[in-house]
């Protein structure tokens, strides 16, 4: 699904991201720990082809993200509220995302249908833009969205930041069912129990470098947790 | 507090990452600045003389001091479209210990180093102190000058006051200009004489004192005016939904549903106009410009050639297009990652934007058609119009595009906007005078061949030709974007 070949990002002679070689096969789901300025995000946007690489590529479906624009009609993402349109309303953002990936009316309502749980009545009908929801609905607003086109492949950066407890929750059970689908996730996180529950496959990253890829099993948080502690 | 406030400036200016394009237009404008205030100087040194020339019957002291109103009407009037409203982000000062009528105060107070309240200075000083202390003596013609000054300043807060009332209540706008045009038709009905006020006012300046209270109570008035404004919209834009919306139905702009994507993205930025102030002032001053007409088409000296009617043809047939389109995609920078990751072409983007101005044009052309029910040169005008109008969507589009690619400044419309007005002024000019200037240059050289119906109808030509290959031009446009939109995604993510 996603390949890195030789990947490095510099910002004024200090390496952010070097990563020599990574490979996401389809329907794995992979969650991406480490400290802030590890890299994580700078390598989802380099995934996304919003930052461009100082060296190295990354090729999507076989495919170098730059080169095409074909990645964006499978790959749903959210990483900040930057992917939001904020003076809109929720309702009015899900039908514009709807109409950029060709859903009907109807198409959006049952989509949205879906979602009313983990929406738990805060998200539609508020009478309000974006802007002024707090910043764990706004996360719920994005991720529903980047869910809707139904796409192979999943990129959120820190879903669980934000959330009550409940919404946490609510949200890893999304996150099973999607994996359960087939759909390829990648996820990053502070939260190491939730990530390592939802996903198959643990990436550490450490200023920029891989330092640890493992198949998640029980003795996984113990070692995390021993890695993370100071 | 205050030195800390404009180091602040000082750092927000030169760290932004635009820095160097803007320092290369303030350097443009700065230059036309100096050379216009060594004009006005000059002008003013021998401006006694040259008034003995025109009138050799009258005293050229009167003649000044009755001209004075006219003059400060008129620089109101000029300030309304070109002074730049001072600006400070003042979100992340307010929940500090700063007061906020310091801040208020700050903003106010940096209004005064606008470059137009040094004009009069400039334009008159020179005079006063050469002609003037044989008149009233040296403590009178300082009197005089500072009475002058007043009233600039008067003018100063009396611009930023209606400029920032333009978006929040028209109306009080609306209003105080028709209050001015009132003013100056029953002054030409001669049914009042401002003349006579401006001679005698500013004659009793020079002669007593105490008459420099007038302007100082008004001064004092108007400040007081603006303060009271800015310290009640310290908060972020407040707005209210009207009415509760369900997906896909009421606020979707049915009309715009049937162009598909295409229709969806250009509703969209129409939300974003309706929604923000700063994009909706800047529609509305459009909608004042189209008045600019007046100015040219009822001068004999403009209306006898043709060069100077291509300029107000462009201006106001474009001038939506022109004063939004030069911000694209900065209007969109809070959610421009969005608009790069979801599926939607940057081709299919542009020509959205594409598809917004042409409309604008047209409307804009539509109602400067009217023009042509002037008497004499109305044909005229239209027929320069219709070229002007279609060098707009031809070309203009085009080059408004293409240099929205340099765009890579945020610009962040949720904050409060009677704080965040940069660009809303003469350096927004500045990037026009391409777009001004090309069609001239192409009409020139059939000017000059004195064949000047040659060179509308190049102008027209070319625009036509630029809106047939309109597809191939924007493409040109998505190639560089392509290629910048990393710098600009980082511009716009730096908040």
């Amino acid at each position: 699904m996603i390949e890195v070949r030789d990947l490095q990002k510099n910002y004024n002679g200090v390496t952010v991201v070097n990563i020599p070689a990574l490979t996401v096969q389809k329907g794995e789901t992979i969650g991406l720990v480490g400290n802030n300025g590890a890299g994580k995000t700078t390598f989802f946007r380099m995934i996304l082809d919003l930052i461009r690489p100082t060296k190295g590529e990354v090729f999507s479906k076989g495919e170098n993200v730059r080169a095409t624009e074909d990645w964006k009609q499978y790959t749903g993402s959210h990483l900040d509220e930057g992917f939001l349109i904020d003076f809109l309303t929720p309702e009015e953002y899900f039908a514009f995302i709807g109409k950029l990936n060709g859903l009907t009316t109807g198409d959006v309502q049952a989509f949205l249908d879906r979602f009313r749980d983990f929406f738990n009545g805060e998200i539609l009908e508020q009478r309000k833009y974006i802007r002024d929801f707090s910043k764990g609905n706004q996360k719920k607003v994005g991720v529903a969205a980047a869910v809707m086109s139904d796409p192979e492949l999943l990129i959120l950066d820190e879903p669980f930041a934000n959330l009550d407890p409940s919404s946490q929750i609510r949200l890893k059970n999304l996150l099973k069912d999607l994996k359960r689908q087939g759909m390829t996730l990648l996820i990053s996180s502070h939260d190491l129990s939730h990530v390592i529950e939802v996903c198959d496959r643990i990436v550490l990253l450490e200023k920029g470098q891989v330092i640890e890829d493992m198949k998640t099993d029980e003795t996984t948080l113990k070692q995390l947790e021993s890695y993370f502690t100071v | 507090m205050i030195r800390l406030l404009l180091s602040h400036q000082w750092k927000e200016a030169t760290r932004s990452s635009v820095w160097q394009k803007n320092l290369a237009v303030n350097l443009v404008l700065g230059f036309f600045m100096l050379l216009l205030l060594l004009y006005v100087v000059v002008l003013s040194a021998f401006m006694d003389v040259i008034i003995e020339k025109a009138w050799p019957d009258k005293d050229p002291v009167a003649v000044i001091n009755g001209a004075l109103l006219y003059y400060f009407l008129f620089d109101l009037a000029f300030r309304f479209f070109m002074q730049e409203l001072p600006v400070l982000g003042i979100q992340p000062y307010l929940h500090l210990p700063v007061g906020k009528g310091k801040l208020v105060h700050f903003v106010l107070w940096k209004s005064i180093t606008s470059f137009f309240n040094y004009m009069s200075l400039l334009l008159f000083i020179p005079f006063a102190l050469k002609v003037l202390p044989e008149v009233y003596g040296l403590g009178g013609a300082w009197m005089w000058v500072l009475g002058l000054f007043l009233i600039t300043l008067i003018n100063n807060f009396l611009t930023l006051y209606f400029k920032r009332q333009l978006v929040e209540k028209p109306l009080v706008t609306f209003g105080f200009l028709l209050a001015i045009v009132a003013l100056a038709t029953l002054d030409y009905l001669n049914l009042i004489s401002v003349g006579a006020a401006s001679g005698s006012f500013f004659r009793a300046l020079g002669q007593n004192p105490v008459w420099v209270l007038v302007p100082v109570a008004l001064l004092v008035a108007v400040y007081l005016l603006n303060y009271r404004f800015l310290i009640a919209h310290t908060y972020p834009e407040e707005m209210r939904i009207s009415k509760q919306s369900k997906v896909g139905t009421s606020a979707e702009i049915g009309f715009l549903q049937r162009f598909g994507e295409l229709g969806t993205l250009i509703g969209l930025e129409l939300k974003l106009i309706m929604r923000h102030k700063r994009p909706k002032s800047t529609t509305m001053m459009s909608v004042l410009f189209l008045a600019y007409g007046f100015i040219f088409y009822t001068q004999e000296m403009y209306t006898k050639g043709f060069a100077m009617l291509i300029f107000p043809g462009i201006f106001m047939t474009g001038f939506m297009m022109l004063s939004y389109g030069q911000f694209v995609p900065g209007w969109q920078s809070a959610h421009f990652d969005a608009l790069l990751t979801k599926r939607l072409s940057p081709y299919t983007f542009y020509l959205g934007k594409f598809w917004m101005f042409v409309p604008a044009c047209t409307i804009a052309y539509l109602v400067t058609l009217l023009y042509g029910l002037m008497p004499g040169s109305g044909g005229k005008i239209m027929l320069i119009n219709t070229a002007c109008f279609l060098y707009n969507i031809g070309v203009n589009t085009f080059v408004v595009l293409y240099l929205s690619t340099y765009n890579k400044k945020r610009i962040d419309l949720s904050k409060s906007a009677s704080f965040n007005w940069q660009g809303v002024g003469a350096s927004q000019f500045i990037l026009m005078l391409p777009a001004l200037l090309l069609p001239i240059l192409v009409y020139l050289p059939f000017g000059l061949m004195d064949k000047p119906w040659w060179g509308i109808a190049a102008v027209g030509i070319i625009g036509l030709l630029g809106f047939l290959f309109h597809r191939q031009l924007l493409g040109i446009v998505v190639n560089r974007f392509q290629r910048e939109k990393y710098a600009i995604a980082a511009g716009f993510r730096q908040a």
